[in-house]
């Protein structure tokens, strides 16, 4: 975390100098839709900072969270369930529209009353205590929300309440004074906001480029054009980066660092991600409904060995869903999840396991050593007598009724624990949506309590009891907080701000500048 | 080159080994030995292929700072030996060829001889498939099957052995049609014998020796295909080893590692030279023309 700090101030420091610039990114994965409402996979998340701002910023150097104005002045608890916020004036779209009330209200109340099925699963999983947003006047809105929220300004920070233009986004097909399902499938591939770079051209799946827009109500950005172009081997992309064809490659397996340091023209920042590659596992799949297949699934991952020698040790292995950067709800007392072979074996003889293969799904180059991690899972199973095999898919298989266990990550989208394991494992969030992952009127009790006690020490109370129940019913181990890492020409000085939830590509003003 | 001089030349083998040139006899003796070597691969791998060993990964082969004794070439990505992963791996990468090259040969064959016997309107549907077959890039086809119908085994032995069947249905069709016009057929014919009988007695006999020497001129055709559609990740699927699939994930180590990519490609270039001169050099024994000079 030092590291990061030092950088981000040197990069403030040096911010000064950027003059015109233009910037290529080598990205291993580039979005095949741009909309921050129901984006919240870690390739989209790179890509939104730059051209969306949300009603409330933060100082995204530091990691706890420090609010600051950002499309909203002021805001006030007028009511224990009511916010009243003061909009900046002035804020012009990239579509050159300005910025009103009625926008922020449709860009909320898109979230907060979803009908768009999209919209509906982060509705649910992060944002189901927002009743609705109303404008009182040109340059005010109110927030309802359904009970009291600890949250507030957490929850209008995040990505999925970024605003949006509406009458460009209702006329994009269809009745132009409607917001239709196509509306939104429209916007996603010509996406309009505020921020300081406006998306120019966008390739699904291939490119994206950011203009600085010169209308920003705010500092101005450092930089002319970025092109973000996909690549998706590792090899060619530190290839482009020697090469010049770009300037920062991103997802650098740690077997690369050490090629990277020899070179004198290129170097390398990232840290241990505050996110968590996970398996998940079905509970709905008939070959895993006994919860002992599943806990001797989990029992038989040698997570150390994985971080040793996957991530040259530089991966933060933890005993539970649970990291440092909660703050007051960080719990590494719990032991949620350990290894060990021989309670697998036995758990398997006990639930009667009758040698059929179990299969672990995973998707090429998505997660750094994703197909490594994948490989050296099944043999661990393959050692305690499962019959393991790997599928390596084109695409997302977490809705595939016979998906049985994959990789997935659990990011942390704000500092709580509802921010990370939370939004993942809701009752009615992503994964029961998904249909492997069932709750119950006891979880959801609990849950109840997780995440509305106002008291820190029940909260965490409620907190244990899930892991409890995890640990008991599983569908999800966490294997390890990834080292992420960006290797860079040597005279660009940019790095990952502490603030920002994993992968962001902030190239906001303060956040990178080249020295030459 | 004359290891074998006791072999007697006037034995069918001792024929064969004085007509060639250097190249012809290194290619043979190597042919034969990468051949034993994928026959063997179960006695003579130190190593279980998949046996993964997480705190050995990336060890560089026998003579270089940090590698393990016992791993002549070096470890992989997962610590797994890559000798026994590359005899393995082309033991699977031939065994794929030479069925995928066979079932291209029983498609072709077939279809080539029955338009070659067959009455005009049959030989113009088969020699359209066959012009389409030519017209279509090979490559797109395959990773469009292997994309629908999944890469297991199976699927990919079907693939290669639609792949190349039209240089048979060609080749056999022509032989055919001039056979058919040879005296000894239009006797058998004037006796009573049947299509079916001419094919399989009179007919056949006379074209298995450009058949053999189309089988072993694909089959170099097919071992890099399978490499390419591995090398792409549409192949057979890990842990399983081919070379192709080992060149593909190496790529990512080159600059660390090289070895893991340098000793799977090494291997595809002499299983394909080695195929390639053969191929040539029954070629040239087959043809009497060639022969002649």
């Amino acid at each position: 975390m030092k590291h990061l700090l030092t950088a981000t101030a040197l990069v403030a420091a040096l911010s000064g100098m950027a003059g015109a610039a233009e910037l290529t990114v080598a990205a291993a994965n580039v979005s095949s839709y741009l909309d921050p409402g129901k984006d919240h996979s870690n390739v989209g998340s790179q890509f939104y900072f730059n051209s969306f701002d949300p009603l409330i910023h933060k100082d995204y150097s530091k990691a706890d969270p420090e609010w600051q104005p950002g499309l909203a002045t002021e805001w006030t608890l007028i009511e224990p369930t009511v916010m009243e916020l003061k909009l900046r004036p002035g804020v012009t779209f990239h579509n050159g529209e300005q910025m009103t009330a009625d926008d922020v209200v449709f860009s909320l109340n898109r979230m907060f009353q979803a009908t768009f099925p999209p919209y509906q699963v982060r509705m649910r999983d992060r944002l189901s205590n927002f009743d609705h947003a109303e404008k009182v006047d040109d340059h005010t809105v109110r927030i309802h929300v359904k009970r009291e929220e600890p949250l507030f300004e957490t929850l209008l920070n995040l990505q999925q309440t970024f605003i949006i233009p509406e009458d460009y986004t209702k006329a994009l097909s269809g009745d132009p004074k409607v917001a239709e399902d196509s509306d939104y499938e429209a916007f996603a591939m010509a996406p309009v906001g505020t921020g300081p770079y406006r998306i120019a051209e966008f390739v699904p799946g291939q490119k994206i480029v950011w203009e600085r827009f010169d209308g920003f109500w705010g500092e101005q950005a450092p930089l002319d054009r970025v092109n973000v172009i996909q690549v998706g081997e590792v090899a060619s992309r530190l290839t482009a980066l020697r090469t010049g064809e770009a300037d920062i490659a991103t997802n650098i397996a740690p077997d690369q660092l050490s090629t990277i340091e020899a070179d004198p023209t290129l170097k390398v920042v990232g840290g241990a991600t505050p996110l968590f590659h996970v398996m998940i596992m079905n509970q709905n799949h008939p070959k895993l409904q006994d919860a002992r297949i599943r806990q001797a699934l989990m029992l038989a991952i040698d997570r150390n060995l994985l971080n040793e020698a996957l991530w040259l040790g530089k991966a933060v292995v933890p005993d539970s869903h649970t990291m440092e950067e909660f703050g007051p709800f960080y719990m590494p007392e719990l032991k949620t999840f350990e290894y060990n072979p021989e309670r697998a074996k036995e758990l398997l003889a006990e639930a009667g396991y009758d040698g059929s293969e179990i299969t672990f799904d995973t998707q090429g180059s998505y997660y750094t050593n994703g197909m490594l991690a994948a490989q050296a899972i099944t043999e661990m199973w393959n050692a305690v007598g499962i019959k393991a095999s790997i599928r390596d898919l084109p695409k997302w298989s977490g809705n595939d009724p016979e998906m049985m266990a994959r990789n997935w990550s659990n990011p942390m989208y704000f500092n709580d624990p509802f921010g990370s394991f939370g939004v993942m494992w809701a009752p009615g969030g992503p994964s029961q949506s998904e249909g492997r992952f069932n709750t119950d009127e006891t979880y959801a009790e609990i849950w109840d309590r997780f995440r509305f006690s106002k008291d820190i020490e029940a909260r965490k109370a409620a907190y244990a009891e899930l892991m409890d129940h995890m640990a008991k019913d599983p569908a999800v181990l966490p294997l390890y907080r990834p080292y992420e890492s960006w290797a860079m020409r040597t005279d660009l000085n940019w790095a990952p701000k502490p603030g920002h939830i994993p992968y962001v590509l902030d190239f906001r003003a303060g956040s990178v500048a080249l020295t030459n | 080159m004359t290891a074998f001089p006791m072999i007697a030349r006037n034995t069918a083998l001792g024929a064969f080994w004085a007509s060639g040139d250097r190249i012809q006899r290194l290619a043979l003796v190597l042919g034969a030995a990468l051949a034993l070597a994928a026959l063997a691969a179960p006695l003579i791998a130190g190593f279980d292929p998949t046996a993964q060993s997480l705190i050995s990964r990336l060890r560089p082969p026998l003579g270089f700072e940090g590698a393990r004794p016992g791993h002549w070439l070096g470890t992989d990505e997962l610590g797994r030996d890559l000798l026994s992963r590359c005899l393995y791996g082309l033991r699977l990468t031939l065994s794929l060829a030479l069925m995928g090259a066979t079932l291209g040969l029983m498609l072709g064959g077939l279809l080539g001889v029955l338009a070659g016997v067959a009455g005009k309107r049959i030989d113009a549907v088969i020699m359209t498939a066959v012009d389409t077959q030519i017209a279509i890039p090979f490559t797109l086809v395959a990773l469009f099957m292997l994309s629908v119908f999944g890469s297991s085994l199976t699927v990919m032995v079907l693939v290669l052995g639609l792949a190349g069947w039209e240089q048979y249905a060609r080749i056999l069709r022509g032989e055919v049609m001039r056979l058919m016009q040879m005296p000894f057929i239009e006797a058998a014919r004037a006796a009573g014998a049947s299509p079916l009988r001419i094919a399989l007695t009179h007919v056949l006999p006379n074209v298995v020796s450009p058949v053999v020497v189309q089988f072993t001129l694909s089959l170099s055709n097919i071992i890099l295909l399978e490499s390419t559609l591995s090398f792409l990740g549409l192949g057979v699927q890990p842990p399983t080893a081919t070379l192709g699939a080992m060149v593909g994930v190496g790529r990512d180590y080159m600059p660390n590692a090289p070895w893991i990519v340098l000793a799977p490609a090494l291997l595809i270039l002499a299983v394909t030279f080695c195929v390639q001169i053969l191929g040539d050099w029954l070629r040239d024994r087959a043809d009497v023309r060639l022969r002649a000079r």
